[in-house]
């Protein structure tokens, strides 16, 4: 076990608890955003000509999927690092885990906000199409990658193989956004991440949307780093408690 | 790492033969004017069929609610017993489950395909909206 990789994450962390000046200031920032963007979203922006006011579920709904693909890319991103360097692999690890967590946590946000929106404005909460069945398939995906971080195994062993999964779960992604070009389906295509490049919004419903990926983006950020931040301790606690053992061990056997 | 570059390997090309392969079996629904034509949409058996609703169609005859829908210059006459739910209304693409006996697609469920265009409410669109309605 590389003892000196949980130590040297501890050390830059205030024992006290997760937080830092600069983490305190994406707390704040994401909370201004996200304020701004319930205000927006509920009593500035007009409803929708043809949906009315079920449109306003999209704000929370398109930056949950896009904090959920970030969160995951970010999980294959860090995965990669952690097989490829020889130093601060558990770190990487660490920052691959929290994401992917996180990344679960939106991407049921999306599925939920996804569902009561359907039944709005499809009159039904779920069906079998391309996008929500491949949606749930990526969703059972990390949910498993995060099963597997939990079988007992070594921090490095760990680290292995949750990094091997994890970059071939990425690969889903493409599937999942571009599921509405290649098949037919029941849900609309990317009203601005589309193949054509245009945008088909208003401007203020526009800007609202943008601001909701903004502040779920800095929650995203906020959440990811304390998370890791606790991983640390617990990988430290867990390196601390087997040292004292042994030496516990150790001693006890001298003085027999 | 030579293992998980050949898993990535057939995970990427698995993608590939269910993208490029498969296309009519993952498709959620046939159009109107596909109906007896492409594979998957014989008017034998139980169908998605995808197709907007024509203007000044809509009927409600006692809990039935009839409608014609149309795509690429093809029209299928449906009927559903019941209301359907959503954002349901003329000229909007609608997806209707159900099988054709004697012409008429006799439904079982409705569902709206909304655009992916999203505009503001005002006075001007609506009176807009109404008056060119499915054009």
């Amino acid at each position: 076990m590389s003892e000196s990789m949980p130590a040297r994450g501890a050390s830059t962390l205030n024992l006290r608890g997760t937080s830092t000046p600069a983490t305190r200031i994406i707390g704040v920032l994401a909370l201004a955003v996200m304020t701004w963007v319930v205000v927006s979203a509920f009593f500035f922006t007009a409803p929708d000509v043809v949906q009315g006011d079920s449109v306003r579920i999209m704000y929370a709904h398109v930056p949950a999927a896009w904090v959920a693909y970030l969160a995951f890319v970010t999980t294959a991103i860090a995965s990669g690092f952690s097989l490829v360097r020889r130093h601060r692999t558990l770190g990487f690890d660490r920052v691959a885990g929290a994401s992917a967590e996180v990344g679960v946590l939106f991407m049921g946000l999306a599925l939920v906000t996804g569902s009561l929106w359907g039944r709005l404005t499809w009159g039904t909460f779920w069906q079998w199409d391309p996008r929500l069945t491949t949606t749930l398939f990526l969703f059972i995906t990390y949910v498993g990658y995060l099963a597997v971080r939990r079988i007992d195994a070594s921090p490095e062993r760990r680290a292995k193989r949750s990094a091997v999964l994890a970059l071939l779960a990425v690969l889903e992604i493409p599937l999942v956004h571009f599921s509405v070009v290649l098949w037919r389906s029941l849900h609309q295509e990317a009203s601005v991440l589309n193949p054509d490049g245009d945008v088909r919004l208003d401007g203020l419903m526009l800007f609202t949307l943008f601001s909701g990926v903004v502040a779920f983006t800095l929650a995203f950020v906020w959440l990811v780093i304390h998370r890791q931040r606790l991983q640390t301790l617990v990988d430290l606690q867990g390196t601390v408690g087997l040292d004292s053992a042994l030496a516990a061990r150790a001693t006890e056997a001298v003085l027999r | 790492m030579l293992p998980a570059v050949i898993a990535g390997l057939a995970v990427v090309v698995g993608i590939g033969i269910i993208a490029i392969f498969l296309t009519s079996s993952i498709d959620y629904y046939c159009n109107v004017d596909e109906i007896g034509v492409r594979e998957g949409c014989d008017d034998t058996r139980r169908v998605r069929v995808q197709g907007t609703v024509d203007e000044g169609s809509l009927e409600q005859r006692m809990t039935t609610t009839a409608f014609v829908m149309s795509f690429n210059g093809v029209s299928l006459p449906v009927e559903y017993d019941g209301e359907p739910g959503g954002i349901f209304q003329e000229c909007i693409p609608v997806v209707a489950h159900g099988r054709v006996v004697d012409g008429v697609l006799l439904a079982t469920r409705i569902e709206v395909k909304h655009s992916n265009e999203y505009e503001a409410e005002n006075k001007e669109r609506i009176t807009e909206a109404e008056t060119s309605a499915c054009s």
